[in-house]
């Protein structure tokens, strides 16, 4: 097959060109960006596995804990003068125990077969993701995104209302956020103790991190004594919970301490802000916080995350303009307002989009120009000239011409 | 995605898991055997034999217990398991991308902007419920006003679906004038397809009736449509082995649903496509880039908080380009009012600035196009208009 003199031509064109510029980077494969996103998947994964893991643990730690009681159980009865009838008693007593801890090991392990299940599924997921099937797995995606969000800010309900109508269950994380919510519903109403006791069951790992949760939360404690006017609870209360914490936190420490000279109706701001209402919300907030670190999850919704990353990609100066198709996100005031504070888009290479069809002008669809030096895509002139006779009319001003006298643009 | 060494490490995982519960159940059954072996021992002692008898065999179990050791039996297998347990994640994160908001801006959304965005996600997807269950609980009341023009838009697609297509029609004749401003044949195409309806199903005179009524109006604009409906008349009653049969093909109602859709939402002032979808999609694409760039700006996260404009491109698939970018070849720079493309006489494009360089500012001045062997004037440069 000959080529055209007109591909010679865009060949040249072409070819020159990228003498001329910089030799750009060959763009990533549409395979090569579908595994890059998939690359953003990792909460997918780890909240499930990290979920899978603390049960596990903790399992294991009931296990241990009942058979050495049972151990201990043998001891003191072999080390005690107890009757016959006293020893059988207690044996029998070990023996049921022994079978509890058997059932509930049993129960265990399929609460932990089930989580496995949940890491599997996911794992599934992510191999499913295909080029063929992107628009129906972007379409999950989208959803496993807005559950997220739900489940973050605390919408429970719609969580569980758009996981099921899409049967996405397996790929959100409802059950490890309802063990969230019980702590933050009690924050809420001003109840410390879901969390304390939160602390405690993950204990190690918050040490860890060095996370001062406990101690705000056992500040807030003392604070609510003095608030109360309990001055002497709040002084052994201090002893016993707050001192420990000296070493790494005594500033705050002092600031709280003194809150017993000036009390809760001080008009001293620095003091005054610890007795107000919202402390509750910054430590629903903390809580919040530590959580995702412990799951290993992002500390903003993911969907803030790619909501950020996608108004950037798109704004640029021509959002703005009054002419800003609809199709474009930024032609919303919503959106608009959002990307307010973002960072524009840059670009190396040109990009024509036809002002008629709305599609790229490229090698395949090159721009034509009209004699009044308005550019349109071949597909459109095309169909117009078919249309009326070879007769072409500019539809941004008017100007009517012959489809023979327009001009191919050569876009580098 | 090649996920089958994570599968791997994930499944050596649950071997260890399976391998410490049923050692833990051999333990705990060793120890109950132990247990119950006494026991009895204790029951069939006789009430004769000495006092001591029964103390001996509770000494007994005790040693017998600690030589067992269960709990250091336990250690091994959980060892190995903890080992899994730590190994799997650290895979996790050399695979995947580990923090994905290493790139995310230290700025807050505006909680009540987003919610009403997402309320109108929902709600022009279709899933009312959801939408206003999440109104609810968020409060954002407001937010509801995006619903009723969405639901009466369903409500049309709905009717479609069971192939009513009143709740259309009557929807297009309310926006008669609007559609034929935008040069919308949709409500021609409604009227087609309801007339072949009734062709099908209500026979030749009522089909008649319904063209003079309906279909006249539109004769004169469109003409060879109205005179191939007319012809089907002809066919009545075995349209489907008549020239016109593929008028009876059900694509015709998808395609037509689409169209609607989208003249409904143009008419709204809104965009085909939920603006959310297509932001996120948008930022998904985005983001790898953005991430890598953040690994090379280490240092300057400062710099990242302020920037205007991002310092390299995210290459975005051609769905998301709403708007025409010109780059002079030249000069790299963007082209603005004040520095228009120009179109050279051979067919090139260039920026104004750099044809005004290259022609040493003189319009006369012939020089070399630098992308081909041709000479041009810069007078003779005419600006495009994209």
């Amino acid at each position: 097959m000959s080529s055209s003199p007109m591909e010679v031509d865009s060949q040249l064109a072409n070819g020159s060109s990228v003498v001329a510029a910089a030799p750009a980077t060959a763009p990533p494969s549409k395979s090569g960006k579908l595994a890059e996103s998939l690359k953003l998947e990792h909460q997918l994964l780890r909240v499930p596995f990290e979920h899978y893991k603390k049960t596990i643990r903790s399992n294991h730690r009931a296990v241990e804990k009942e058979i050495s009681a049972v151990i201990s159980g043998v001891s003191a009865a072999a080390d005690s003068e107890l009757s016959r009838d006293e020893a059988v008693d207690q044996l029998s007593s070990l023996v049921s125990r022994l079978q509890g801890l058997k059932r509930k090991s049993e129960d265990g392990s399929r609460t932990e077969h089930l989580q496995a299940q949940k890491c599997r599924a996911r794992l599934e997921h992510l191999e499913s993701a295909e080029l063929e099937n992107m628009s129906e797995w972007n379409n999950t995606r989208m959803k496993r995104i807005l559950v997220d969000y739900m489940l973050r800010m605390s919408y429970y309900d719609t969580a569980v209302k758009l996981a099921e109508s899409s049967n996405i269950q397996d790929l959100v994380d409802i059950d490890v956020f309802l063990e969230a919510k019980k702590v933050i519903d009690a924050l809420q109403t001003k109840e410390i103790g879901p969390a304390l006791a939160w602390c405690a069951d993950n204990k190690s790992r918050l040490k860890k991190s060095k996370s001062k949760f406990e101690f705000q939360l056992r500040l807030q404690e003392f604070i609510e004594l003095v608030r109360g006017d309990n001055n002497m609870r709040a002084i052994s209360y201090a002893r016993k919970h707050l001192a420990p914490w000296g070493a790494t936190h005594m500033k705050e420490l002092q600031r709280v301490m003194a809150t017993l000279a000036f009390r809760s109706n001080t008009d001293y701001s620095f003091y005054k802000v610890l007795f107000e209402e919202k402390q509750w919300d910054i430590l629903a907030d903390q809580f919040k916080q530590e959580f995702c670190k412990l799951y290993g999850m992002t500390l903003q919704p993911l969907l803030n995350i790619y909501l950020q990353a996608g108004l950037s990609a798109l704004k640029t100066p021509f959002c703005y303009e009054d002419d800003c198709t609809k199709e474009d996100p930024l032609s919303q005031e919503a959106f608009r307002k959002l990307a307010q504070p973002l960072p524009y888009s840059k670009q190396h290479h040109s990009k024509l989009v036809c002002y008629i069809t709305k599609e790229l002008m490229d090698t395949e669809n090159p721009p034509l120009v009209l004699p009044n030096g308005y550019v349109y895509s071949t597909k459109a002139l095309e169909d117009m000239a078919k249309q009326n006779n070879g007769e072409i009319t500019c539809p941004r001003t008017g100007f009517v011409c012959d489809y023979t006298e327009v001009l191919k643009a050569y876009i580098s | 995605m090649e996920l089958n060494s994570i599968k791997d490490a994930f499944d050596r995982v649950t071997k260890k898991q399976k391998l410490s519960f049923s050692k833990s159940q051999e333990v705990i059954e060793q120890i109950g055997r132990e247990i119950e072996q006494a026991f009895l021992r204790l029951q069939s002692e006789q009430d004769s034999a000495s006092p001591s008898a029964h103390k001996l065999i509770l000494n007994e179990l005790k040693t017998k217990l600690k030589d067992i050791a269960p709990l250091s039996h336990l250690e091994g297998t959980q060892k190995e398991l903890n080992v899994g347990l730590s190994k799997y994640p650290k895979l996790l994160e050399k695979s995947f991308n580990p923090d994905i908001s290493k790139a995310y801006r230290n700025i807050d959304f505006d909680l009540h902007t987003v919610n009403q965005i997402i309320a109108s996600h929902f709600y022009r997807e279709g899933q009312f419920d959801i939408g206003d269950c999440f109104i609810n609980e968020s409060q954002e009341l407001e937010a509801a006003a995006s619903k009723s023009p969405f639901l009466e838009m369903f409500q049309i697609l709905e009717a479609m679906k069971c192939r009513n297509l009143e709740p259309a029609l009557g929807w297009a004749a309310r926006n008669h004038d609007q559609l034929n401003q935008n040069g919308s044949d949709i409500e021609l195409k409604l009227h087609r397809l309801q007339f072949v309806e009734i062709l099908q199903n209500r026979g030749r005179d009522e089909a008649l009736k319904y063209a003079r009524a309906f279909l006249a109006p539109f004769a004169t604009k469109h003409m060879a449509v109205f005179q191939k409906l007319m012809a089907c008349l002809l066919w009545a009653g075995r349209l489907d082995s008549s020239p016109y049969a593929e008028l009876l093909s059900s694509i015709h109602w998808d395609k037509l649903s689409a169209e609607l859709a989208q003249q409904f939402c143009n008419l709204m002032g809104q965009s085909y496509e939920s603006p959310l979808s297509v932001t996120i999609a948008a930022g998904v694409q985005g983001l790898p880039t953005l991430l890598k760039l953040m690994n090379v700006m280490t240092g300057k996260k400062q710099e990242w908080q302020t920037m205007k404009q991002l310092p390299v491109p995210v290459d975005l698939d051609k769905e998301f380009q709403f708007h025409s970018i010109f780059v002079c070849p030249v000069s790299r720079d963007q082209v603005s009012e004040e520095n228009p493309p120009m179109l050279l006489t051979c067919g090139h494009v260039l920026c104004k600035q750099s044809i005004t360089k290259l022609s040493k500012n003189n319009s006369t001045r012939r020089f070399k196009c630098p992308y081909c062997p041709a000479e041009v004037e810069a007078g003779q440069c005419a600006q495009l208009y994209f």
